[in-house]
C-alpha cells in the first residue's frame, strides 16, 4: 500500500493520531503538500462522504473521520501559500437574534468543515447587524442561517433586510436551515438556499457557492 | 393487607438501584463543583455568590455540594396542582401518575381533512376542548404555535385560549419573564386573585437550561418569578443524547441531574420552600438522521433512572410520555408513545408530557391523544394491581357456584364486574358485528370519537368578567410588544 492510501485508510478509519504521525512522515520524505492533501487526506474524505451517504458511517465516525483530517492539515498548512490552499468556499454561520438552539447548527459547520469548507461559527443569538459585520470583515461566498423557532425566524428576513441596506446582498449568498424553515418560507423572504438537514446543507453550498 | 410497591397494591418498576441513584448524584455533584456552569443573570450569580458558590469571570459558577444538600432541605416533597375551579387536582407526590399534552408543535394533523398544516386559534382551542373532555388527560399544554396570531404574542394568545377551554391545570410554556408574568395575571383573573392563585397553583411553568451547563437570561427570569410567585417550576433540561448531553444514559443523567439541582439551587435561594418539580428528558440524536428522537429505549430507561433519582431526593418528578417519532398515526406512533407511557407510569413519574407528540415534538395528532387516553385508561387499571380483601378472594362466590357452575349468574359477579377495565376505542366484537359497524380501524373510530366530542362537549365557561379581565391583559400586552418592536 503506498503512503496514499495508507493516509486515506486512517482518514477513513477516523485515527487521527495516525493520520498525524503518517502526515508527518510523509512531509519528511519530501512529498508534495498539496498531493498529501488531495490523494491522501480528502481522496480518505471523499469515501467517508459516500459512506456517510450509503449509511454504511454515522455521524460520531465522520466526525472522528474529519478530526483526521484536519490535524493532518494543521501540520501542511504552513507549508502552502494560502491562495494554494484547496478550499470549497468560506462560509458564515450562526443562529439568529432570540435563538439558542445550536445542535443543528454545528452539525452543519461540522459536516461542512469535513467537506472542505471554511466556517466561520458566530454563535447562538446573532443579531443582524452581527451578521453583516461579520460579511464585511470575512467576505464569505455564503452565510448560514439557522432557527429553530417560529418567533426568530422573521429575524431572517431582517438578516436579509440588512444585507440590501449595506449593499452587500449582490456579494453573498443566503441559506437558511432549522426545523420550522421550509422552502417556500425562503422563497419567501428571499434567500438563495434551504436545506433539511446537514448532509443536503452541504450539497446545497457546493451548488450555489460553484 | 400487604401493600406490594410504592403504587400501592399495585405495580411498580425501579430502574436504578439506590447505590445506583448514589453514584449518579456523587457524579453530578461533582459536575456542579468542578465544571461549574456559566449563568447568564446577575441577580442569580449574586445570589449564589452570596450563598457561598465560587464565582469566575463574571458568570461562571461553581456549586460547592453543600448547596444541594440545602436545597433539597427547603424543597417540598410534594407540590399540588389544583383545576380552575380551586379543587386539588395533581398531587404530586409519591408515585402518583398524571398525564398531559405537549406544547407548541408546530403542524396540525388535521383529522377530518388528514393535511398537515398550521395551527390556528380555533384548533388550538378545539384540541383543548378535547382535552377537557377525555378523562385520562389530567392536565393541558398549549399543542399548538398558533400561525394567526402576532408571534411575540403567541404563548399569551396559547395561555387566554387554554384557560378557557378546559377548567383542568395547565404546564406553561413562556418566551419570556414578561410573558409569564401576564400568564399569571390572567389565571389569578380565572380563579379570583393572584392571592388565591399563590395557594391554589393553577398552573406550573417549564423552564429549562441550554444544555450542556448554560443557564439563559430569560429561563433563570422565569424560574426567579415562579420562586417569587409561588407559582410551580421545574428546570428541566431538554438534552439531545451525543449532542449536548453525553450519549450513554449514565452520562446524560449526571449532567442533567446536575442542571436541574443547579436550577434548584437557585430557585431554593429565592425563596426556601418554594414549590419545583424535579426532572427532565432527553432524546437521543439518531446518528443516522440527524434527528432528536422521543421514546427510544434508551430514553425510557433514562427517564427511569430521573424518576428514581426524583425519589431519592424526595421530591415530585417530571417527565414524558404518549410520545413518537412517526410521521402519522400509524403502528408506529402507536408502539413508541404506548411503551413510553405505560413504562413512564410503572415508573411512578408524576407529571407525564407530550402525550399527542408527533415527529419529535413537530407534529401533533388529535387521534394519538385519542388512543392514548385509552391507553392511558388500561395503564391506571395495571397501577391498581391485584386486591387480594377477603372479598376480592371470593371464596364464598366459589363455593356457591361449585364445580360446573357459572359465575355469570352469581352476586359476586354483578356486584364486582365493573371494577374491571371497559374499552372506550377498542372493539371487543365478533367479526360480524363489527363489520357491521362500518369495518372501522381504531384510528377511525379515534377520529369518530373526537368529531362526536367537538361536536357535543362545551367546557364550563369563565365568566363574562374574566373573559373581559383576560382580554384586557391581551390588549396591554399587544400595545407592549408592539412598542417594543
Ligand atoms: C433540543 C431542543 C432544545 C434545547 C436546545 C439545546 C441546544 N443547545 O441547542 C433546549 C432545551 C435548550 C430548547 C429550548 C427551547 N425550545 Co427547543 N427543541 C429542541 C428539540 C427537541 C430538538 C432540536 C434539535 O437539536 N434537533 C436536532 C438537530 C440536529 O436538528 P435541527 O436543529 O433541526 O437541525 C438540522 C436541520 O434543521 C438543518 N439545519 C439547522 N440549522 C441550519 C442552518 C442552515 C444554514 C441549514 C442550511 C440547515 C440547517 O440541519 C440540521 C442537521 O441535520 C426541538 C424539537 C425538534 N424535534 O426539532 C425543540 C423545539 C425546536 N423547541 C421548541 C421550543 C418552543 C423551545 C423553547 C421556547 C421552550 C421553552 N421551554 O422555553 C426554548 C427556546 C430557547 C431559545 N430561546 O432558543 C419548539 C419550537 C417551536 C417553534 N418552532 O417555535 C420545538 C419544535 C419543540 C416543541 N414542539 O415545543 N430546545
Amino acid at each position: 500500500m503506498s503512503d496514499f492510501t495508507s493516509l486515506a485508510e486512517l482518514v477513513i478509519n477516523g485515527n487521527y493520531n495516525g493520520a498525524k504521525d503518517l502526515t508527518q512522515k510523509m512531509i519528511d520524505n519530501g512529498n508534495d503538500p498539496l498531493e498529501i492533501i488531495n490523494q491522501g487526506l480528502m481522496a480518505g474524505m471523499n469515501v467517508v462522504g459516500v459512506r456517510f451517504k450509503a449509511g454504511d458511517m454515522y455521524v460520531p465516525e465522520v466526525m472522528m473521520s474529519a478530526k483526521a483530517m484536519s490535524t493532518g492539515i494543521e501540520l501542511l498548512k504552513p507549508l502552502i501559500a494560502d491562495k494554494d490552499m484547496p478550499t470549497a468556499g468560506k462560509v458564515v454561520i450562526g443562529t439568529v437574534k432570540g435563538d439558542l438552539h445550536d445542535i443543528g447548527k454545528k452539525l452543519v459547520v461540522m459536516m461542512m468543515e469535513s467537506a472542505g469548507f471554511e466556517i466561520i461559527d458566530l454563535g447562538v443569538d446573532i443579531d443582524p447587524a452581527a451578521f453583516v459585520k461579520a460579511v464585511k470583515e470575512h467576505s464569505p461566498q455564503a452565510i448560514g442561517l439557522s432557527a429553530l423557532l417560529t418567533t426568530t425566524m422573521l429575524s431572517m428576513k431582517d438578516t436579509i433586510e440588512a444585507l440590501k441596506e449595506e449593499g452587500l446582498r449582490d456579494s453573498v449568498k443566503v441559506v437558511i436551515g432549522g426545523a420550522p424553515i421550509s422552502q417556500s418560507f425562503a422563497d419567501e423572504i428571499g434567500a438563495d438556499g434551504y436545506a433539511a438537514d446537514a448532509a443536503s446543507a452541504t450539497e446545497l453550498c457546493r451548488r450555489i457557492i460553484a | 393487607m400487604g401493600v406490594g410497591s410504592s403504587h400501592g397494591n399495585g405495580l411498580f418498576f425501579r430502574t436504578l438501584t439506590e447505590k445506583q441513584a448514589e453514584e449518579i448524584h456523587l457524579a453530578s455533584c461533582q459536575v456542579l463543583e468542578d465544571t461549574g456552569m456559566v449563568i447568564h443573570h446577575e441577580e442569580a450569580v449574586e445570589l449564589l455568590r452570596q450563598a457561598g458558590a465560587h464565582v469566575e469571570n463574571g458568570n461562571r459558577v461553581y456549586f460547592p455540594s453543600f448547596l444541594v444538600k440545602q436545597a433539597l432541605q427547603s424543597a417540598p416533597s410534594r407540590v399540588t396542582l389544583y383545576n380552575r375551579k380551586g379543587e386539588a387536582a395533581l398531587h404530586l407526590e409519591g408515585a402518583n401518575v398524571y398525564f398531559g399534552t405537549g406544547s407548541d408543535t408546530l403542524n396540525y394533523l388535521d383529522p377530518f381533512t388528514l393535511e398537515r398544516r398550521s395551527w390556528r386559534q380555533e384548533d388550538v382551542a378545539n384540541a383543548i376542548r378535547l382535552c377537557d373532555k377525555l378523562p385520562n388527560i389530567d392536565f393541558v399544554m398549549s399543542m399548538g404555535l398558533l400561525s394567526d396570531v402576532d408571534p411575540r404574542m403567541i404563548n399569551r394568545e396559547q395561555y387566554a385560549i387554554m384557560v378557557q377551554n378546559t377548567e383542568k391545570p395547565q404546564v406553561v410554556i413562556a418566551e419570556d419573564g414578561d410573558t409569564l408574568l401576564d400568564i399569571i395575571e390572567m389565571a389569578a383573573c380565572a380563579v379570583g386573585g393572584k392571592e388565591r392563585l399563590r395557594q391554589k397553583p393553577l398552573f406550573m411553568i417549564y423552564t429549562e437550561p441550554t444544555s450542556p451547563l448554560q443557564h439563559p437570561k430569560e429561563s433563570i427570569e422565569k424560574l426567579l418569578i415562579a420562586a417569587e410567585n409561588g407559582v410551580p417550576a421545574n428546570f428541566a433540561c431538554g438534552g439531545v443524547a451525543g449532542a449536548s448531553v453525553p450519549t450513554t444514559i449514565a452520562g446524560a443523567l449526571v449532567q442533567a441531574n446536575a442542571e436541574a439541582l443547579s436550577g434548584l439551587i437557585i430557585h431554593q435561594l429565592k425563596a426556601p420552600g418554594a414549590p419545583f418539580i424535579y426532572g427532565y428528558g432527553n432524546s437521543p440524536l439518531d446518528m443516522r438522521t440527524m434527528q432528536a428522537v422521543y421514546g427510544t429505549p434508551e430514553a425510557v430507561l433514562f427517564q427511569g433512572g430521573a424518576v428514581d433519582l426524583a425519589h431519592y431526593y424526595q421530591l415530585p418528578s417530571w417527565g414524558y410520555a404518549g410520545c413518537s417519532n412517526s410521521k402519522v398515526c400509524d403502528e408506529q406512533a402507536i408502539a413508541e408513545s404506548t411503551m413510553f407511557t405505560m413504562m413512564g407510569a410503572l415508573q411512578g413519574c408524576n407529571i407525564m408530557h407530550d402525550v399527542f407528540y408527533m415527529e419529535f415534538g413537530i407534529t401533533g395528532s388529535l387521534e394519538l391523544l385519542v388512543i392514548s387516553n385509552e391507553v392511558i385508561g388500561r395503564t391506571r387499571r395495571l397501577l391498581k394491581g391485584i386486591n387480594t380483601d377477603k372479598e376480592s378472594l371470593g371464596v364464598e362466590s366459589i363455593m356457591r357456584v361449585g364445580p360446573g357452575g357459572n359465575f355469570l349468574g352469581d352476586d359476586h359477579t354483578a356486584k364486582h364486574f365493573r371494577d374491571n377495565w371497559f374499552p372506550d376505542l377498542s372493539d371487543f366484537n365478533n367479526y360480524e358485528n363489527w363489520t357491521a359497524n362500518g369495518s372501522k380501524t381504531m384510528i377511525e373510530r379515534a377520529r369518530d370519537q373526537i368529531k362526536q366530542v367537538l361536536e357535543t362537549h362545551q367546557p364550563k365557561p369563565v365568566t363574562e368578567e374574566v373573559k373581559a379581565q383576560i382580554g384586557e391583559i391581551l390588549r396591554k400586552a399587544k400595545e407592549k410588544v408592539g412598542e417594543k418592536a
